[in-house]
């Protein structure tokens, strides 16, 4: 399958200040694609010349299997990082100048317009200037700003940032079905346990460097230490091969050495009749301890990437 | 093109669907209107109509402001036989001597009273006696003095031409003279038209540029530049947003100049002069040549507004230079009294020969005296090649990275983002 989006050794420069080392990474149909990193780290550089909003110094850039014209950016819905909306305008007429400006026909953009505003409870609004709407709402509003025409490359970055837990499921919902209705998705966003819910890739941009890049499940095994999860009944601290047992909420964390695997573990385990298993699992961190693993490691060095395919 | 035809259209209902737009277009002109009709509605109340006394009316009314109370009169010399016909005559009251007078200026009956004495008529000297000092009492025509006259004359209308000989001047204009000094009945006009020009011109351009620095500021402040960033190139937008209010300064230009026009021509006569037709006050194709300052003019300071907009990241950053740029629009002026007093003169020639103060300058120029062509279009040709320059710089300051940035406005920046646009 053919990327949509397909980076190669990005680099950007601002007077002699690197923002963007040699970041590469590919985007498909039917993915959320996470873009991860620490604040600063060169993430919405990397979209900006992605949108050819920037130029890169460096590298190069294929969307929809060539370079970025102007019909493409109409296939394409972006919410940027810093958003807004006129302040002093109404809901419906920024909407369709918006829509409009993305090649809608106003006809179109004013019927699509009144689904979205429904689905999203701003129907009543519409008439109301944008600044006498809450936070949340000119969210929503922002978020079809970025879909009502109906991309097909998405890219949202902090896409949940001022919603409550209703709109974010919402919008999470709505992000679901861009997805299996195949339109490729990139998702920038610190909020780890929404990338591990949604995302089945990411790549991990440190200081304008790619330090992580792959599939979320197959990071998370690679990050996994030695160590295996238990829950059920009996001691399980007495386990040859085991240098530390944690006991917590039921639960046992158990650090094993370096000769040990979980696989021996689990046949030790197996042989004995005085406990009894009822989930063995090998112990992998969570995105979060990752983020902060690589980010830690890296220091204000710049490491090699670690991709994970 | 469709998107900046988009941004254009964009522009123009956003500027012209606000009050204040609507407020600042018609509220303007209208208070000119109000103060020019209603002092000439009052000034009409004072004339006379057809040639009969018709003074009663305007004397009365101002007399009954300041005094409401009849004004009282001892006549030593004879002189009162009889009212001028219509006079109210419980307006004045006539005692037979100061001791009389006194007594009613005591009691209040009357708040002063005047003394005629019986060598009036041989030195011309009067009295007036009142309660209190009341210097604003005397700006006007007294009833009494109307009176007075009209007593010493006779005639109702003799004394009406009297009080104001010059209350029904009309003025004709054959052609406008070559020389730059007006002849001496044209003093007044010289001296309003082009300055109210000047005013005119400084104030359209200067909202008109101010809305371009607006709309690029307020596009950052509302963080809305870099969705549009997505679907416009940044001097996409400045070519959108320049001509959408560009047409929208011009409506407000026809708007203003239309009034300003319509007050000059009607507001003269209340200046003591005859209705002048404006054929007679501008020179033929003085619109062409205002339609031509004011694009020029408008592209030059929009340019380097909406540049400055680029680099400030609020509305309130922006504001605080816009001052420097516009100054070169404020020297006119300030010296408008040159416009007037020497139009062709070197201080005037030079401002309406130098770009930046051109658009202002040459326009209240023409206004107040005949220009050589050669200086016309000399200043249209530097101000055009200015105008060229400028958008070119303006251009590119639209750049992505000054719209996206967040950086505060300071000198040292301009600066900076001068050399590397030059460069």
């Amino acid at each position: 399958m053919n990327p949509v989006v397909s980076v190669t050794s990005l680099s950007k420069y601002f007077g002699r200040f690197r923002a963007v080392k040699d970041v590469s990474f590919e985007v498909y149909r039917g993915e959320i694609f996470g873009l991860l990193g620490p604040n600063g780290a060169g993430k919405t550089t990397s979209i900006r010349m992605l949108l050819d909003i920037f130029a890169p110094d460096g590298g190069t850039v294929s969307v929809f299997g060539g370079n970025m014209t102007e019909a493409k950016k109409n296939r394409i819905g972006y919410l940027p990082e810093e958003r807004g909306l006129y302040q002093d305008l109404g809901l419906e007429p920024t909407l369709l100048y918006l829509a409009t400006l993305k090649g809608m026909v106003e006809a179109d953009a004013r019927r699509r317009l009144e689904e979205w505003l429904k689905r999203f409870d701003l129907y009543e609004h519409r008439a109301k200037k944008v600044q006498e709407l809450s936070r949340g709402m000119q969210q929503k509003a922002q978020i079809i700003a970025t879909l009502i025409h109906d991309p097909d490359l998405i890219i949202v970055d902090e896409p949940f940032s001022g919603l409550d837990p209703v709109n974010t499921r919402l919008v999470k919902e709505i992000i679901e079905v861009q997805r299996q209705a195949g339109k490729a998705v990139i998702m920038s966003t610190h909020q780890m346990y929404q990338v591990e819910a949604m995302c089945t890739r990411i790549v991990l941009i440190n200081q304008g460097s790619t330090v992580l890049y792959g599939e979320v499940g197959q990071i998370k095994r690679d990050f996994a230490g030695n160590a295996v999860n238990l829950v059920g009944q009996g001691d399980f601290g007495d386990l040859p091969g085991v240098l530390e047992a944690r006991r917590r909420n039921g639960a046992w964390h158990l650090t094993l050495d370096a000769g040990t695997s979980p696989q021996d573990i689990f046949h030790a385990l197996a042989v004995r009749d005085d406990v009894r298993i009822e989930r063995f699992e090998v112990a992998e961190p969570s995105l979060d301890d990752i983020f902060i693993h690589v980010v830690q490691q890296a220091g204000g060095v710049s490491s090699e990437a670690r991709t994970y395919a | 093109m469709h998107n900046v035809l988009l941004v254009i259209r964009h522009e123009i209902t956003k500027t012209v669907s606000r009050p204040s737009f609507w407020l600042t277009a018609f509220v303007f002109p209208l208070i000119i209107f109000a103060f020019t009709f209603g002092s000439q509605l009052l000034a009409q109340g004072m004339l006379d109509s057809d040639g009969e006394v018709d003074i009663l009316p305007g004397i009365l009314g101002e007399a009954r402001e300041t005094e409401p109370r009849p004004i009282g009169y001892v006549d030593l010399a004879r002189v009162i036989t009889q009212l001028p016909e219509g006079f109210p005559s419980e307006a004045v009251v006539p005692f037979a001597d100061r001791a009389a007078a006194d007594v009613a200026l005591a009691d209040g009956h009357v708040n002063q009273y005047y003394v005629v004495p019986t060598d009036f008529i041989k030195t011309g000297e009067l009295q007036l006696i009142q309660a209190r000092f009341s210097p604003l009492q005397q700006l006007g025509t007294s009833p009494f003095e109307y009176i007075l006259t009209y007593n010493l004359v006779e005639d109702a209308n003799v004394a009406a031409r009297l009080l104001n000989p010059m209350a029904r001047i009309e003025r004709q204009s054959v052609s406008v003279p070559d020389e730059a000094v007006p002849e001496a009945a044209r003093d007044l006009a010289v001296a309003i038209v082009p300055t109210a020009m000047l005013f005119i011109f400084f104030f359209v351009l200067t909202m008109s540029s101010g809305f371009v620095l607006k709309s690029v500021s307020s596009e950052k402040e509302n963080r809305v530049v870099e969705i549009l960033l997505l679907s416009l190139r940044p001097r996409e937008l400045m070519l959108g947003k320049i001509v959408g209010l560009g047409a929208v300064a011009l409506l407000q230009m026809a708007v203003w100049m239309g009034a300003g026009l319509l007050v000059l021509g009607q507001g003269l006569p209340v200046a003591g002069l005859a209705a002048m037709p404006l054929s007679g006050l501008l020179p033929p194709g003085f619109i062409v040549w205002v339609v031509l300052y004011f694009l020029f003019g408008y592209l030059t300071f929009a340019s380097l507004l909406g540049a400055l907009g680029t680099l400030a990241p609020n509305m309130r950053e922006g504001s605080q230079f816009t001052f420097v740029v516009l100054l070169p629009l404020m020297i006119p002026l300030w010296l408008n009294y040159a416009f007037v007093e020497a139009p062709n003169g070197p201080l005037v020639t030079v401002l309406s020969l130098f770009p930046l103060t051109s658009p202002v300058s040459m326009v209240a120029r023409l206004a107040a005296t005949s220009v050589p062509l050669w200086q016309v279009l000399g200043s249209l040709l530097l101000l055009g090649a200015t105008t060229y320059g400028f958008v070119l710089l303006s251009a590119r300051f639209f750049r992505s990275d000054t719209l996206l940035s967040g950086e505060s406005l300071s000198v040292r920046r301009i600066a900076r983002e001068l050399r590397r646009s030059i460069v």
